[in-house]
């Protein structure tokens, strides 16, 4: 196969994860109107406050606009067209995996992330989300030992109110941007986890996103809290199944550190990216913010981005503590319409603050691929330090790689890097590892497994495999 | 081109009506009247247009009730002197507030030279054929307020194969009796295997009255033809200054472009965009910004590559004392039938004063797969090595820090290549940092 067929071969390829699973929902009329969200919050029996921080943040909502400083056209949404609430009819309650529908059970095996067997071999205790509500929660007993809780955000709300209560927001408020507000008012569920004093969480909390209804879009809201001197690696990984219909997400993440605490957050997202002229696909829409609160308290965030018609997210970092770090590592992958705007931001607040940031972005096809980044120096952070390398790949000459960093120092102290390339793969490279026996498609995935080795490395065990395996199908054969 | 003053506070009839700031009536007319329309759809750039976002020109333009003059005005020899940079023998061009006098300018002459007050140029080839074609300029508010607006400027011509044997230096006085707002105008056209070099100054006669210039040159770098491109910016206390330089450059042509502001004037802000048009052209943009006290320096570059086999080189280096603000944005944009596009850029900055705050923003905009670019931004102060190693070598500290930032800001100056230029610059760096 020569490299041009290669490359159609691969830039066509069909989503390899695409099927429904047919369950019984309990679906909310298509809307979006105060009756709506007191229809959620009574659904999910929430309190007082809870609803009236909905409706708050629905007032934010209606007053915000959609942005226009990205770089793609945003896609017309009738946000009033989507049902705001799905759940997998409750037939009761569950106290083990085997009493989870089995074609529920089945669709996370073709996914190849069957709960038994991560139960039983890795150690992974998985809180599975299916289309808004937890269904089944694994580990549960051994965390609840050390005091780590790790539950279904309505969970939470119910059994903490008062944690919830105390930091719910406080990273992202309810008008921080528009999908934020959109999210604070109908968010359906997600995931809390609040590390105490002192604990090490002993294992990976992973949760798994799946979008399964049509005309559904997920509002999750996943709230982390790490209390002093503890340690927690969160893991998130997303697949879904193929739809016609765009699918909008938008999620938001919440991170607290507060002293000497450290949070490990990973992503592998590998939503439906829709079809090679662009048509259906996921809006992966995330605000993700974590603030280290306390001194020399660490939060990373590593994602490797496969997947979604359009991905736009920016993981940020506050870093409020003195002495504390934030790391950002990521790697976007574009081909057929795809399109990625991702970076992240970092706050440089306290002094002696240090922050890492690494993209790779590889693009290929028709896809578009951005990074935007901010990197803020304030007047207080003596000594901040920042070093930012962000790298492009081009695959194919239809593609395109941009990157749009922004970087504010407000004090002398502060040492910052900032440095990016954009290439294709060389073609020396290439001979160079065919002179050794090395075709081209393997010399390639060589070269483009090294390129993004700096962020891989960063990713737990479980994650590292797949997140390989999701590269691969756009690393082979890509010779520019 | 008629002169006339218009008595309204200029920033009030910007926002209020921009109509009544009639166009002056020339032959130029049609053109005028649709840059106004232009200007008057988009308005003053806020904080929200992206790029300004770091630079509040309307609060500039409403520190001083500015009146809008193009009346020419004159200088004297003392005051054109002090422009003067000692060693450099160059044809001396002195504009005031944009108009050619004639008296203290030596012009030079000679066969498929042509260079004069732009006033007097409307019926040269290169006129009809360049004024106003670059994309940077029409639809760039500022610079259709000065396509509107403008009062004259400098024209310069030459035919192909044809070079100047000396420098030209263009002394640019600015001097009113009232606060002036002054639209000064440029187009130079190198035709053909054309080739010149051209270092502009300025001086500011001291007065009460502030000038605000918001100028326009157009430049145009034919088939392997090049021009060297100095700009001086020598501040005043009472000196506002917006320039916008919109370059095209055909096949095998070199532009080089050396921008350095010095302290004092409170406000500047320089476009500079260079769009390819030809392939195998070389680019290079260099800058320094020294900025001290309150200044506010934003350089906004744009290298817009359309054709393949082009290389563009940018370097900016920004030295910021008290508390000095400077904003840098570098775009480059590739587009996809520029392959083998090489494009390279990189802003180093060294913060000195406590307060002093730069924001950059490095952008690669890249649409093809067979290029090379790059840019690399750094922030951070003088490393304690080298001013330890300086100091045991009994170098004061204050003479230690201005031999830093000779040796930082060498990188630019080394390329200047005027001698004569390159040693003045390099003294007023180490005055200033000595100061």
């Amino acid at each position: 196969m020569n490299s041009n067929e290669i490359i159609d071969d691969i830039a066509n390829k069909e989503y390899e994860f695409g099927f429904t699973t047919d369950i019984e929902m309990d679906i909310a009329p298509p809307g979006l109107n105060e009756d709506i969200i007191r229809f959620i919050s009574a659904k999910k029996n929430e309190p007082e406050w809870l609803l009236e921080w909905r409706l708050k943040g629905f007032q934010a909502f209606k007053k915000l606009k959609f942005p226009t400083w990205q770089h793609f056209d945003l896609p017309e949404m009738d946000l009033q067209a989507l049902s705001y609430y799905a759940a997998p009819k409750k037939k009761k309650q569950l106290n083990s995996l085997d009493e989870v529908d089995p074609e529920l059970l089945a669709t996370f095996e073709k996914l190849g992330i069957p709960l038994n067997e991560q139960k039983a071999l890795t150690g992974v205790a998985v809180d599975a989300v299916f289309d808004s509500v937890s269904v089944a929660t694994t580990f549960k007993g051994k965390l609840k030992e050390m005091g780590v809780i790790f539950c279904s955000f309505g969970e939470a709300v119910q059994e903490y109110p008062d944690l919830v209560k105390k930091y719910l927001g406080t990273v992202v408020p309810h008008s921080d941007n528009i999908f934020a507000a959109l999210n604070s008012a109908v968010f359906s569920d997600g995931s809390f986890v609040y590390i105490p004093k002192g604990v090490r969480c002993p294992m990976e909390l992973s949760t798994y996103f799946r979008i399964n209804a049509q005309n559904t879009g997920q509002f999750e809201r996943t709230l982390i809290v790490a209390d002093d001197n503890s340690y927690v690696s969160y893991l998130e990984g997303c697949t879904a199944p193929m739809r016609d219909e765009n699918q909008l997400h938008a999620a938001v993440v919440e991170i607290v550190a507060l002293e000497n605490a450290e949070v490990k957050y990973s992503t592998v997202q590998n939503w439906y990216p829709g079809d090679k002229d662009g048509k259906g696909g996921i809006y992966n829409f995330v605000t993700k913010r974590g603030i280290c609160k306390g001194a020399n308290s660490k939060i990373s965030w590593t994602q490797v981005e496969t997947g979604s018609a359009i991905t736009w997210k920016y993981p940020s970092v506050i870093l409020q503590g003195d002495y504390s770090e934030g790391e950002f590592y990521s790697v976007a992958v574009v081909r057929n319409r795809q399109i990625a705007d991702t970076g992240t931001k970092i706050h440089h607040i306290g002094k002696g603050t240090k922050s890492r940031i690494i993209s790779k972005g590889i693009s290929a096809g028709h896809g578009d691929n951005s990074y935007r980044g901010l990197v803020s120096v304030g007047p207080r952070a003596e000594n901040a330090r920042n070093f930012t390398q962000c790298d492009s790949l081009l695959i194919g000459n239809q593609c395109g790689s941009h990157t749009f960093p922004y970087i504010e120092s407000r004090n002398k102290s502060a040492m910052i890097e900032h440095e990016a390339t954009t290439s294709k793969i060389g073609e020396d490279q290439i001979f160079y590892l065919n002179a050794r026996g090395i075709d081209t498609e393997k010399a390639v995935a060589l070269i483009v497994n090294g390129y993004v080795k700096e962020v891989l490395n960063q990713l737990p065990m479980e994650f590292a495999v797949e997140a390989q395996k999701l590269l691969s199908i756009t690393l082979e054969g890509s010779v520019g | 081109m008629t002169s006339d003053t218009i008595m309204i506070p200029f920033y009030q009839a910007l926002t209020e009506d921009v109509n009544a700031l009639a166009a002056p009536q020339d032959s130029l007319q049609e053109l005028r009247r649709s840059a106004l329309q232009r200007f008057s759809a988009t308005g003053l750039p806020t904080l929200k247009t992206e790029a300004w976002r770091f630079t509040n020109i309307q609060r500039f333009l409403k520190e001083y009730p500015y009146e809008l003059t193009s009346t020419p005005a004159t200088t004297t020899a003392a005051v054109a002197n002090e422009a003067s940079i000692p060693g450099l023998d160059a044809y001396r061009i002195v504009l005031v507030n944009g108009h050619l006098q004639a008296d203290l300018s030596s012009i030079p002459e000679g066969k498929g030279i042509r260079i004069g007050a732009m006033s007097a140029s409307t019926d040269a080839p290169g006129f009809a054929k360049w004024f106003n074609q670059h994309a940077q300029v029409n639809g760039e508010p500022l610079a259709d307020l000065n396509t509107a607006l403008f009062g004259d400027g400098l024209f310069i011509e030459l035919q192909a194969n044809v070079s100047i044997d000396k420098p030209i230096h263009l002394v640019h006085v600015y001097t009113s009796d009232r606060h002036a707002f002054i639209q000064p105008r440029h187009l130079w056209v190198l035709q053909r295997g054309a080739a010149a070099t051209v270092i502009e100054s300025t001086v500011h006669p001291k007065q009460e009255a502030v000038a605000f210039s918001n100028s326009v040159t157009e430049v145009v770098v034919a088939d392997n033809a090049e021009l060297w491109h100095y700009n001086v910016q020598q501040g005043a206390e009472n000196f506002r200054q917006v320039n916008t330089t919109a370059a095209q450059q055909e096949r095998d042509s070199r532009y080089h472009h050396f921008n350095i502001t010095l302290p004092n004037t409170p406000f500047t802000r320089n476009n500079l965009s260079v769009v390819l048009h030809g392939s195998n052209t070389e680019t290079n943009l260099k800058g320094i910004y020294l900025a001290t006290g309150n200044q506010h320096v934003d350089n906004y570059t744009f290298m817009n590559h359309l054709v393949p086999n082009c290389n563009s080189n940018e370097h900016y280096k920004g030295v910021l004392l008290d508390n000095a603000n400077a904003v840098f944005t570098g775009r480059i944009h590739v587009h996809q039938e520029a392959q083998k596009t090489n494009a390279f850029q990189q802003n180093n900055n060294i913060l000195i004063g406590d307060k002093a705050t730069i924001n950059s923003q490095p952008q690669l905009e890249i649409y093809a797969d067979d290029v090379k670019c790059s840019h690399g931004f750094t922030a951070g102060q003088f490393s304690d090595d080298a001013l330890f190693y300086l100091r045991a070598r009994a170098i004061g500290e204050e003479a230690a820090k201005a031999l830093l930032v000779n040796a930082f800001t060498h990188d630019v100056t080394d390329e200047i290549a005027v001698p004569a230029l390159q040693d003045y610059i390099q003294g007023q760096i180490e005055a200033i940092m000595n100061n």
